[in-house]
């Protein structure tokens, strides 16, 4: 079906049709600071490579699988506009992500990856 | 009716010159087919990099004397500095998309070359990267690590070049003037392909080159 605003085609849009859109702050402020944010998350989690005594085994893993959960939502969040828009696509694109999620952890379980025996193996391999 | 509203509204005068826009669209969602169709598109590439990230995962060490392994090659401050310029892409791209839904396409036009030249200087990186592995003897057979490794970041890499095309083509539109305000949501929905290339590469910085 064709898009309504195509019929349109020099309008301007109405503030009351902008499902939530439009908010007193600028929007590129916002990006500013969401790219700052970014850029700090980045700065520790390559700081995480070097501060060893720091961030050692399980809470190295920890730490950057949460900063990289904080940057991938504050990209989706944000930059692709799942905060502005209906919550629909919100819904599709977590749908997918749960969906690989499932895929990634059935994957590793028939592999083992969860069971002493695949440190065994690990063991013999020398790895 | 979404349409009705929109017409009112914009009969009577209530015209916000919005600096950014979803406008209702005459469909069951609400939303352009055109745009839907994207994020279904995104949501089933979720599982496209799930699978290839759960095989790296799984081959992520190399056998004994199948080569170099990761913590022997990687070059991390190298590719930090790539994913600074891709994440720093993202924010090029949505001031695209900010640009040209307030009508200015002159920053729309320099936006977007920018977000081009960040993702070609990612490609760039990659392509030396990839190169320098194999002077030090990863090829794509190697070991399982390799094969794992290079598919992965190899099916990114495509995915970055094709956003950069999509980004030049908008770019000569803009150009000829066959990019007005009211297509600005072509920009926004190559926007969401870009954005999520960024997204990927978030997870992939994260699982295959930070986490031993």
């Amino acid at each position: 079906m064709a898009a309504t605003h195509e019929h349109h085609p020099q309008a301007k849009v109405p503030t009351e049709v902008l499902d939530g859109a439009v908010k007193e702050y600028s929007r590129d402020r916002l990006y500013v600071i969401v790219a700052v944010v970014l850029t700090a998350i980045t700065a520790v989690e390559v700081s995480t490579y070097y501060l060893t005594d720091i961030f050692k085994d399980r809470f190295l893993v920890a730490t950057l699988l949460i900063l990289a959960a904080v940057k991938f939502f504050l990209v989706a969040y944000v930059f692709m506009h799942l905060r502005f828009d209906k919550k629909v696509l919100t819904t599709i694109f977590y749908a997918g992500i749960a969906l690989a999620l499932a895929l990634y952890l059935c994957v590793l379980t028939v592999f083992r990856y969860w069971t002493p025996d695949f440190s065994a193996i690990k063991d013999q391999m020398g790895l | 009716m979404a349409s009705t509203t929109f017409e009112q509204a914009h009969e009577s005068g209530l015209d916000a010159s919005a600096e950014s826009f979803h406008p209702v669209h005459d469909t069951n969602t609400g939303i352009s087919n055109t745009k839907l169709a994207m994020w279904l598109f995104l949501g089933s590439e979720c599982l496209l990099f799930g699978g290839l990230i759960t095989t790296f995962l799984l081959y992520k060490h190399p056998l004994p004397g199948q080569g170099p392994g990761p913590k022997e090659i990687f070059d991390i401050p190298f590719t930090s500095v790539s994913s600074f310029v891709l994440l720093m892409s993202s924010l090029t791209m949505v001031l695209a998309v900010s640009a040209i839904e307030r009508g200015d396409h002159h920053r729309t036009r320099a936006w977007l070359v920018a977000t081009a030249l960040l993702g070609s200087t990612f490609i760039a990186g990659q392509v030396y990267e990839f190169t320098s592995f194999y002077r030090e003897g990863l090829g794509y057979t190697t070991s399982r690590f390799s094969s794992a490794f290079y598919t992965l970041t190899g099916f990114h890499g495509v995915h970055v070049t094709v956003g950069i095309i999509m980004l030049l083509s908008l770019f000569l539109l803009s150009v000829k003037g066959n990019l007005p305000e009211h297509k600005a949501e072509t920009v926004e929905v190559v926007g969401l392909y870009w954005h999520f290339v960024d997204v990927v590469w978030i997870v992939i910085f994260a699982l295959v080159y930070l986490i031993p």
